[in-house]
């Protein structure tokens, strides 16, 4: 296997940078979806099941 | 004392005739896409499939058929979805019937200009971004006509809060709005031909950004947006976890992005790039997963309907294919599978279990459901349906179990080696080509068999839909006379979370990129920023609560929060190499740059799609330097545009052929490649011994070329007639003297001296010792 040796110091930090950001995103969607009333849930998970004009005759 | 605002009892019909021209539309491309894609996988089974026919070679078809089947098939029937369950989640008609119209029938076009262009060889030569220049902007023009459809349908909703489908559409038409673009900056040349604006490694990295993210944003998010509106309607149940899908959203789209470089492990791409790609991809399993099983979930205690419903069967197969793919492709992405997986029929076999598993599974499964609905007549056939699911099901296991087991042969075979390392098991590539042959019947098979169901599919719905009335849906909701203030996007976005975010971003930034006392001060602001935030919200309580609120009742804000995730990502990558390759040397290594006769010699191969089967990469791998010679360095191809490093390697890699053969081998290769390579399932090219090179477009081109920083001498038409016939008169006598009579002025001569000047690069200082040049060598 061989190794490529181009690489500038700098660079070394945008992995983890990355890596930060997710968590911060990660972390307060986490958070964010949890605290969610369940009164408001329980609206957005109905609404594809709200009442349909479109029903096929059977 | 308040009032509350007076409400109107209004009756809204939905455009339903839209959702059925895209439905329709989706299902005739997805066969004729389906159908080229069987031609092509019998060609690499059968080389006389090729017909000798320019328009009917592979390299010309595959890109027919890949384009046919992202853009025409699961582009229609993602339209379909979207506007079918848009109007019903936002209880809102359609804003105008006139985009729509312009959208659909402008889309239609340039997939009619994309299946008269590509088998005419014209290409701008990238994967899943061939289309020429004038069809890129109508692209572009056209998806701004949905964009702006779709959020003026939005922002006219009757229902405030948006749900989960819809921030998947939103993170569709944005980012595929911006990775199109980007991805198809050119400099034209002619009416039909033009030079993407990067070269080389920048090309690479922008163009797997994009084919990766094609494959996110477009395969992908809109489809879990259709599941996550239609699977709870046809399960009749709501999705099993709500918050679990929004975990899904922002995970998803934030990591996807970032995960482009995966496809270049290996290659000449820096290596901080590479662990970026792969770490993000591996992260990618968790979202993936989480919105599978949320997918699969929301059918609990409603399994038993999966025996007689054929729309629920093709949903969960669907999913299922969503989380199988989901699981590979993070698994390929790891540096030491991918070594053994990349460039074989294993990352084939990977791409047909999304699309044929999760994309068309998904679209069949929508297309059943939604048939009745819009036409008011019970499905011709249950039976039948179920069916074609049996039969599509098997086609794809074979499929894609054929593709595994070729790709790994292809994979130990390559790689293999013995006498400790230093000598090929197997010398001879054609000896993995005639080892995986009988995979190529099976993979054939399988993707016949799902043809035939999808065949199946269209007499269905066709016997379903003829002579029956059309049915628009309707819905009756309460328009309140004065609506509610939904807030704005300064609401939305100057707030304490957004600015301690930013704020926190920004120090972190800082404190990477600066050194001593100022990195200091960075990392207090850090601090600094954590803890007031904490101290801010702890004294607000329900303040900060409220701002996220507001953000899922306001599509502005949300859509440019959307937009700063995925947009993140592709900052971080691109902007450092662009950097990067502006430096004098790249890894000690320049590319000379193409004569007008190799350059004319390179849009032939271009043209004829040879990047198709044929890499130009040598990766630091030691079966491929033991194969090829050194590994490819970034300045190699630094003036490539387009780059062809490839994904798939059919044949062996280019990347130094221009020291290997004599130009009589390569005259006798391009005419019949078994006559040199028994077994070989390559195409005969007879046309480039009879076509004359167009050598009246090279002023144009190079000028172009010159304009992007390829520095090629200035020239004027009569100098490069000049060098033209100079170049191609000593190949011409040199194959007379081995006794092949050939014209100067025919296309196999352009093409002879382009493959002669690959690998062809000089050695230039860096400062440190600079790294071994590839041999070069004079014309024969």
């Amino acid at each position: 296997m061989f190794h490529r040796i181009f690489v500038e110091e700098w660079q070394r930090w945008l992995n983890a940078i990355g890596i930060l950001l997710f968590l911060a995103v990660f972390i307060a969607t986490v958070i964010r979806a949890m605290r969610m009333p369940r009164s408001q849930v329980r609206h957005l998970e109905n609404l594809p099941l709200q009442d349909d004009s479109n029903e096929p005759p059977r | 004392m308040s009032t509350a605002p007076a409400a109107q009892k209004t009756l809204i019909q939905f455009d339903d005739e839209i959702v059925r021209k895209f439905m329709l539309a989706s299902i005739i491309w997805g066969a004729v896409g389906m159908l080229v894609g069987v031609l092509v996988a019998t060609q690499l089974a059968w080389f006389q499939l090729n017909f000798n026919l320019p328009y009917l070679t592979f390299g010309r078809l595959r890109p027919l058929h890949t384009n046919a089947v992202i853009f025409a098939f699961v582009g229609n029937m993602m339209f379909a979805g979207i506007y079918y369950s848009m109007q019903r989640l936002l209880k809102v008609r359609l804003a105008s019937d006139l985009l729509s119209k312009i959208h659909f029938w402008g889309w239609q076009l340039i997939i009619l200009g994309a299946a008269i262009t590509l088998p005419l060889g014209l290409t701008r030569g990238k994967e899943y971004a061939e289309l020429i220049w004038p069809l890129n902007i109508a692209v572009a023009l056209i998806w701004v006509v949905f964009a702006i459809n779709f959020f003026w349908t939005i922002a006219k909703r009757n229902e405030p809060t948006l749900y989960v489908a819809i921030w998947f559409y939103i993170s569709t038409v944005i980012t595929v709005a911006v990775l199109y673009i980007v991805n198809h900056l050119s400099v034209p040349t002619s009416l039909t031909h033009s030079y993407g604006l990067f070269g080389g490694v920048q090309d690479a990295l922008v163009q797997w950004w994009y084919g990766h993210n094609a494959v996110a944003f477009f395969l992908t998010t809109p489809i879990l947006g259709i599941m996550y509106y239609f699977l709870p309607k046809a399960a009749d149940r709501p999705v099993y976890s709500y918050r679990l899908s929004i975990i899904h959203f922002w995970s998803l789209v934030f990591i996807y992005i970032w995960a482009g470089p995966h496809h270049l492990l290996h290659t000449s791409l820096p290596s901080w790039l590479q662990s970026l790609g792969m770490i993000f991809s591996l992260m990618l399993w968790a979202p993936s997963w989480g919105g599978m099983l949320n997918g699969l979930l929301t059918l609990r205690g409603a399994w038993h309907k999966l025996r007689t419903d054929p729309v629920l069967k093709f949903f969960a197969a669907g999913v299922t294919f969503y989380g199988m793919a989901t699981f590979e492709g993070p698994l390929m992405s790891i540096k030491a599978v991918n070594a053994l997986s990349h460039y074989s029929d294993w990352t084939i076999g990977h791409v047909h279990g999304g699309t044929l598993g999760w994309n068309g599974l998904m679209a069949a499964g929508m297309f059943y459901w939604l048939a009745p609905r819009l036409w008011k007549r019970p499905l011709h056939s249950v039976g039948l349906a179920n069916m074609h699911f049996w039969l599509s099901l098997v086609g794809i296991l074979l499929y894609v179990a054929a593709m595994w087991v070729s790709g790994i042969t292809q994979g130990l075979m390559l790689s293999a080696t013995k006498d400790h390392g230093s000598v090929l098991a197997y010398p001879n590539f054609i000896e993995a080509v005639t080892a995986t042959l009988p995979l190529m019947h099976i993979r054939a098979l399988g993707g016949g068999m799902y043809l035939v169901g999808w065949f199946m599919l269209m007499w269905n719905i066709g016997k379903t839909i003829v002579g029956a009335e059309k049915q628009d849906g309707t819905v009756e909701v309460f328009i309140e006379e004065k609506a509610p203030a939904k807030g704005g996007l300064a609401e939305g976005l100057i707030s304490a979370p957004v600015i301690y975010t930013l704020l926190i971003i920004v120090f972190v930034l800082a404190w990477g990129a600066l050194h001593g006392i100022w990195a200091g001060l960075a990392f207090v602001g850090v601090v600094a920023s954590v803890l007031f935030g904490f101290l801010h919200q702890q004294d607000s309580k329900s303040g900060w609560g409220h701002w996220y609120e507001t953000l899922l009742a306001n599509s502005l804000p949300f859509t440019l929060l959307t937009t700063v995730a995925v947009l993140i990502g592709g900052i971080v990558q691109i902007i450092p190499t662009i950097v990067i390759n502006k430096a004098a040397s790249i890894e000690g290594t320049r590319q000379i740059p193409y004569t007008p006769l190799e350059l004319a010699g390179r849009d032939i191969y271009v043209r004829e799609g040879c990047y198709n089967c044929h890499s130009q990469q040598i990766r630091t791998l030691v079966g491929d330097v033991l194969r090829y010679g050194t590994y490819s360095r970034i300045g190699e191809s630094i003036y490539d545009h387009p780059y062809q490093w490839g994904s798939k390697r059919t044949g062996p890699d280019l990347a130094r052929e221009g020291t290997k053969y004599n130009n009589l081998w390569h005259y006798k290769h391009m005419r019949d490649p078994r006559e040199l390579s028994p077994g070989s399932t390559m195409p005969n090219y007879p046309w480039l011994y009879t076509q004359r090179t167009d050598v009246a477009s090279l002023e144009s081109k190079l000028g172009v070329q010159r304009l992007l920083g390829v520095p090629m001498p200035p020239m004027d038409k009569e100098q490069i007639k000049l060098a033209v016939a100079k170049q191609s008169e000593e190949i011409a006598a040199d194959l007379k003297t081995a006794g092949a009579n050939a014209e100067p002025d025919r296309e196999i001569i352009a093409l002879i001296s382009y493959l002669q000047k690959l690998g062809k690069s000089e050695p230039v200082g860096t400062g440190t010792k600079p790294a071994e040049a590839p041999k070069t060598a004079a014309l024969p």
